[in-house]
Formats: C-alpha cells, sequence, structure tokens
C-alpha cells in the first residue's frame, strides 16, 4: 500500500505509461499542484539519486523542476516534480506558425537540453511529447525518467526509448553504450517533426538510415545553411560526430539575435559603438598598425589587419572574430610604451526574447 | 551558536544543523545537512509572532520563482509549533558584506553585469506575479567573493513580511520608523509610493529599488541619503546626482552614461513610467560589459603619474591611470580589478582601490 506523505493530497487523476506510473496531487505545504512519478528502483540507487541531486539543483527555465523524492511501494521510489498545466508540443501548431517561432522553439529546447547535459545528466527520451507549452509559452522539458547517468556506467540492457528518435546506437541488443550524444540525436529528430514534417522515413527504419542528400531542402521552413548543416550533424550516424548541445544552442541564439549586437571600443579616449547601424570601425595608430573591425550581425571579426595589431597578446588574422572582451595592441612589444596604443572591446550580451 | 537550534540537531528526521549562519531581520539562519538527499542546504526559522504570522505564506510564494538569479525556496513546514522554510544555500555573503563595505563604488562594467543579473531574477519573478517588496544589498547574494560569479535574489518570502512592519510603522509614523531597524535598512531603496500608499505596491516598486541599489553600487553613496530625512527626498522623488568622476574617464564615460540613463529611468516618481523588469532586461542587454574574472592585488608601483604596477599571486600586472575608475591608486594601495593577456606584462581594466 502507498504510503505517501500526509501534504501530497491526492487530486484522483493519475497516468501510465512505460516508464512507471504517475499521479497528481496537491502539494499542501508549499500551495501547488505537483507530478509524482514512480519508479523502480533499480541495483544503481545511487546512480539515481546523484543525478535526481544533481536536477534538483538545476534553474533551468526550460526543465520541469524537481522538487522533492518520496518513497513508493515495495522497490519504488516517486519523483516529486513541478506540474505544467499546458499542451504538449506534438499538439502545438504554435511552432509550425512562423520561422521565428519555430527558432525560438528549437532554442528553447537545445538550452533545456544543454542545461541538463551541464548537471551532467541524460535525458534519454527527448521527443515533442515530452515536452509542454506553459502558460507563458515557454517550453519545459520533461519525463526524463529513463535519464541516466553519462559515464562509465551508461549502458542500458536493450532498449528503452521511443523509435523515430533514438539514435543508432541505441537500437542494439545487448548492453549499449551511449552518451549525451544520443539526446542530441533526438533533437535532430525533433526539430524535423517540430517543422510539420513528420518524422523522415529514414529514421523510421531499424535501425535508423542516415537523411538523404539535401533532405533539409524539404523542410517547410527555409533554413540557413549554417543551420541546415547543424540539424543535419546532430543526425550524424557516430555520435562523434554530433555537436554539443551548447553549440546548438548557441548557433540557433545567434540567428535569434541577428543584429542585436553592441561592441564598444574605446581609442584615444574615444568611444566608438559598432552595432547594426554602425558595421565597421577602423582602429589605427599612424603607420604602426590597423585593424578593421565589422559586425555583420551575428558576429564581430576582423576584416582588414595591416601592420602590428595583437589581440590579447595573440596575432590576428582576417575574418577571426574577435574575443567578447579583449584589449587590442597597435604596436609589438619590442616598442617603447608612447610607441604602443592599446584599446579596450566589450561587447553587449543580449537575450533572447520570447 | 544562537538562536533556538543547536548543532547536530535533527529537524524533521531529515535536516541536520551544521551551523548558525546568521539572522536577518525577521528569521535565524543555519546551514544544514538534508540527510536524505545529501545536499547543504539553508534553513530558516522566524525570529518573533510578527515573522510567524506570514512565514507559510511567504514561502508560498518565494517558492514560485524558478531562476539562476534568485535563491530556490525548497521546502516548508511546521513541526512542535514551529516554522521552518528550506532554501538554496548560498555560500558568500551579500551585496552589503561583500561590495559595498570593501570598495567605495564599483566600475560600471561590474555594476551593469550585476544589474542585468538582478534585472533578469526581477522578471522572473515578476512574470510568476511575484513581487519582492524590499530589495535592497543585503537581500542580494554575490557567489565566491570579489570574483563575483553569480548573484542570487534572496528573501522573497520575508519581503512580504517585511512589508506588514512597514505599512504598520510608515502609518504610525516617524517615531515608529525609527524604532524599526526592518524599516530602516529599507528606507533608502524604498518607492515613493511605499510610503505614500503602502498597501498599494505593485511591480514598479522592485524596479525603483533596483534603480536605487544600482546608483549606490556606481556612485558609492545612496540616492536619496539615509535616516529619516530620506523620506521626504523620495517622496519628492527629485533625481539625484551623479558624481562627476562617473563620467570624467573616457574610458568609463560611454557605459556610465548608459547606466544614468537607465538608473533614472528606475527612479521616476510616476510608477507607470518606470520600465517593467522585462524592458531593463532588454536595455541591459545592449550595455557592452565583460564577464572576465576579478582579482585583488597591491600596487606596488606608479611612474610619471600615468602608469603602475599590481603584484598579486602571479607575475605583476600593467596598469594604467586611465584605467582606475574613481580615486587613484597610491603604492601599497590594494586594488580589485580585471586583466587581459599582454606582453611583457598582462593589463589590468578596470582598477577599484578597496577600502
Amino acid at each position: 500500500m502507498l504510503d505517501l506523505p500526509k501534504r501530497y493530497v491526492p487530486n484522483g487523476a493519475s497516468d501510465s505509461g512505460g516508464f512507471g506510473s504517475v499521479i497528481y496531487c496537491k502539494d499542501e505545504h508549499l500551495d501547488r499542484p505537483v507530478a509524482i512519478k514512480f519508479i523502480r528502483e533499480d541495483s544503481e540507487k545511487h546512480r539515481l539519486m546523484d543525478e535526481l541531486n544533481a536536477l534538483m539543483l538545476l534553474r533551468s527555465k526550460h526543465v520541469v523542476q524537481v522538487y522533492d523524492i518520496v518513497k513508493g511501494e515495495s522497490d519504488s521510489i516517486g519523483i516529486v516534480e513541478e506540474y505544467i498545466d499546458g499542451d504538449d508540443l506534438s499538439n502545438s501548431p504554435i511552432p509550425k506558425t512562423s520561422y521565428e517561432y519555430y527558432l525560438k522553439t528549437l532554442w528553447q529546447i537545445a538550452s533545456g537540453i544543454a542545461d541538463i547535459h551541464g548537471a551532467e545528466v541524460i535525458h534519454r527520451d527527448i521527443k515533442p511529447n515530452n515536452m509542454k507549452l506553459d502558460k507563458e509559452g515557454i517550453v519545459k522539458i520533461y519525463d526524463f525518467g529513463l535519464s541516466r547517468d553519462e559515464g562509465a556506467k551508461a549502458v542500458t540492457k536493450g532498449f528503452k526509448g521511443t523509435f523515430g528518435f533514438a539514435a543508432p546506437e541505441l537500437i542494439a541488443s545487448g548492453f549499449v553504450a551511449f552518451s549525451r550524444a544520443v539526446d542530441t540525436y533526438a533533437f535532430g529528430a525533433t526539430a524535423i517533426v517540430l517543422s510539420g514534417l513528420g518524422l523522415p522515413d529514414a529514421l523510421q527504419k531499424i535501425p535508423p538510415q542516415p537523411l538523404p542528400d539535401n533532405f533539409m531542402s524539404t523542410l517547410p521552413f527555409k533554413l540557413t545553411p549554417d543551420l541546415a548543416s547543424l540539424i543535419t550533424a546532430c543526425l550524424a550516424p557516430n555520435p562523434n560526430d554530433r555537436p554539443l548541445m551548447t553549440h546548438v544552442r548557441d548557433l540557433l541564439s545567434r540567428h535569434l539575435l541577428h543584429n542585436k549586437h553592441q561592441a564598444l571600443a574605446v581609442h584615444n579616449n574615444k568611444p566608438l559603438v559598432l552595432n547594426s547601424s554602425k558595421r565597421t570601425i577602423s582602429l589605427r595608430f599612424s603607420d604602426v598598425g590597423e585593424i578593421v573591425i565589422e559586425y555583420d550581425g551575428f558576429r564581430f571579426y576582423v576584416s582588414a589587419v595591416s601592420g602590428e595589431v595583437l589581440i590579447n597578446n595573440q596575432a590576428v588574422s582576417v575574418g577571426k572574430e574577435i574575443p567578447k572582451s579583449c584589449v587590442v595592441a597597435l604596436g609589438g612589444s619590442h616598442r617603447r610604451a608612447n610607441e604602443r596604443q592599446f584599446i579596450t572591446f566589450d561587447v553587449s550580451n543580449p537575450e533572447v526574447v520570447l | 551558536m544562537t538562536g533556538p537550534l543547536n548543532v547536530n540537531e535533527v529537524i524533521d528526521g531529515r535536516y541536520q544543523i551544521k551551523s548558525y549562519i546568521d539572522k536577518g531581520g525577521m528569521q535565524y539562519v543555519y546551514k544544514a545537512n538534508d540527510l536524505i538527499l545529501k545536499r547543504l542546504i539553508a534553513l530558516k526559522t522566524p525570529q518573533n509572532p510578527s515573522a510567524e504570522k506570514r512565514f507559510n505564506r511567504s514561502a508560498i510564494v518565494a517558492a514560485k520563482v524558478n531562476h539562476p538569479n534568485v535563491a530556490k525556496t525548497l521546502d516548508y513546514f511546521e513541526i512542535d509549533n514551529r516554522q521552518y522554510l528550506i532554501e538554496e544555500l548560498i555560500e558568500g555573503g551579500d551585496l552589503e558584506k561583500i561590495i559595498l563595505q570593501k570598495v567605495k563604488y564599483v566600475d560600471p562594467y561590474l555594476v551593469a553585469k550585476i544589474f542585468h543579473y538582478l534585472a533578469k531574477g526581477v522578471a522572473a519573478s515578476h512574470h510568476v506575479g511575484v513581487i519582492h517588496r524590499d530589495l535592497k544589498p543585503t537581500n542580494v547574494m554575490v557567489l565566491s567573493g570579489l570574483h563575483v560569479n553569480s548573484i542570487k535574489i534572496t528573501d522573497f518570502g520575508i519581503a512580504k513580511m517585511a512589508e506588514e512592519e512597514l505599512v504598520e510603522a510608515i502609518e504610525d509614523g516617524e517615531a515608529t520608523i525609527s524604532k524599526s531597524r526592518t524599516v530602516v535598512g529599507a528606507l533608502p531603496y524604498m518607492a515613493p509610493e511605499v510610503i505614500s500608499t503602502p498597501r498599494e505596491v505593485s511591480f514598479p516598486a522592485d524596479i525603483w529599488s533596483l534603480g536605487a541599489m544600482m546608483f549606490e553600487l556606481l556612485t558609492g553613496n545612496k540616492p536619496f541619503g539615509t535616516g529619516l530625512i530620506v523620506i521626504h527626498k523620495i517622496i519628492e522623488a527629485i533625481p539625484p546626482e551623479f558624481p562627476s568622476f562617473i563620467t570624467n574617464k573616457a574610458q568609463f564615460s560611454y557605459l556610465s552614461k548608459k547606466l544614468i540613463e537607465l538608473i533614472l529611468s528606475c527612479l521616476q516618481k510616476d510608477a507607470a513610467t518606470r520600465p517593467t523588469a522585462d524592458q531593463l532586461v532588454e536595455h541591459c542587454g545592449t550595455l557592452c560589459y565583460p564577464t572576465t574574472e576579478r582579482y585583488v592585488g597591491t600596487v606596488k608601483e606608479i611612474r610619471y603619474n600615468s602608469w603602475g604596477f599590481i603584484s598579486n599571486d602571479e607575475p605583476d600586472v600593467f596598469f594604467n591611470l586611465d584605467s582606475v575608475y574613481g580615486e587613484n591608486p597610491v603604492n601599497g594601495s590594494n586594488v580589485w580589478f580585471s586583466k587581459f593577456p599582454g606582453d611583457p606584462n598582462w593589463r589590468a581594466h578596470p582598477v577599484v582601490c578597496l577600502k
């Protein structure tokens, strides 16, 4: 018989699935709705607790919060989670309504997965059904009941997951080693599904096959070449070829923050501002050295350089991105102090507005 | 130990007290070990009956906010007629202790970063309908000391309790106000409407308090002074003056001017004309500030009244007086700085004197 702490009052609703069962309750102490998910405690109890602890420390806007652990029946434990009143992402028309909403949805999912990976946890069942949109339209990833720690113990017996989203390395018999790259693969599949296209045939094969060439051009939204190859890379058959989720998140935010950055250089006691309305500045010290910095709406980079120029004491080459905060030196270190000039360079830290 | 609890005492069969941390105006704070989840947490328990009255309600309110820049309320329970609140433990100290007691003022780069982080935390709380009501330096926690790696707003719960005391004191008049430690501590950051119509306070009151705090960081002064005289100055809301050192150096003037604009927009008498927290986050997103690490060192020489070297554990770091915010250091001054690779020496920028 289930002996739930008195503070959790079941509201009568419940659910069950491959992961176990879930009941919906009200937490009387903190006056909030919660979902308590019961899963079997396997032989790796310590690992599971470590992982739940990691998730409890997570402060991600895009991951459902884990509040507490309670004892379940016999050999199961209950994970007390934030209850989100909202639509499942697989039922939501929002990502499909415009390219901007599509990218914003992908960015939120990528941010959530990056946060989960940052806590050294693997989700293991990323798919649109495991994400909700809350009342403010914010994507929340949940249902990481199957998740396993990364590392030597990240092996699973047989297959637990969702066909179509599961990486090829998971579709194998016996003990299968896996890494956080399984979430990256599932993110790639999710990105295709959320465009409205449905799961491609290649991903539904067992084991899943690589996408046909130029598949990305069949998407309802015309992705820029870098984003198309990013999503293709997420679905790479070899897990080592898939990008880190922080990289996926950052590339998506680069597009969402297009033309929103500012940079400030202070040269000869004058502030020089770079942004979408002033795209180029030149820093020059007589004939000692000159650097031209340009903003292309995505990044600040070196568009021309001549003479002696160092950034954070490193040599400079054309095309290179300028560090977010640095000192530009005009004149090499062999020169006397009055033959060198130093310029501080800082960029802004805009946020994606949802 | 101070307060009602003892070291090693176990509360609710789960939280083992490790040490006493502090007491705010309303509650005792302990460091404790969560024996079930094997983690350290902060355990808070009310100090007096007036704090008890609202402890539960305030825990419920605070628990709604989930953001990296807000200290998370983890749990609330009552045992043997005593109330307990479990909060994320932040090892460090508050903005007052960690920063304002160590430096006279903070350079605009770091002010911009702190402003941005706090605005994000406040925006997250406003999105779930929670007003802090008592934002002040002692309610902002700073991780890892002068490195300022992270910033978290705390005591959302307490704010609502403090409010009752505030309302009472304000309605009773100046004699009561000056007796209440809570009120005196909060006054310099209080919006005019908190004083004139304390029962009708809303989100813009937090925006005012943020502006007042940022004024203090940037200038070293409280925008309307201290003591009871501030009441009249706040109600008049005459825009405070910024000392000239904030803008008189080229390295800082551009960012300082942007910050002054933002701070003044927060300190508008008419609550409706202040920016929302979301707008503030967006404005802060246009500020150019680095997130580089901070160090502490000692100035070992200054030459030609224009440049010098700072020694700390690493090789000496070069600095130019153009990079100094505020008062110039002298030989032997302790300074707070960021540094960038350089040859033959790394370069410090910015540099701020420690007290």
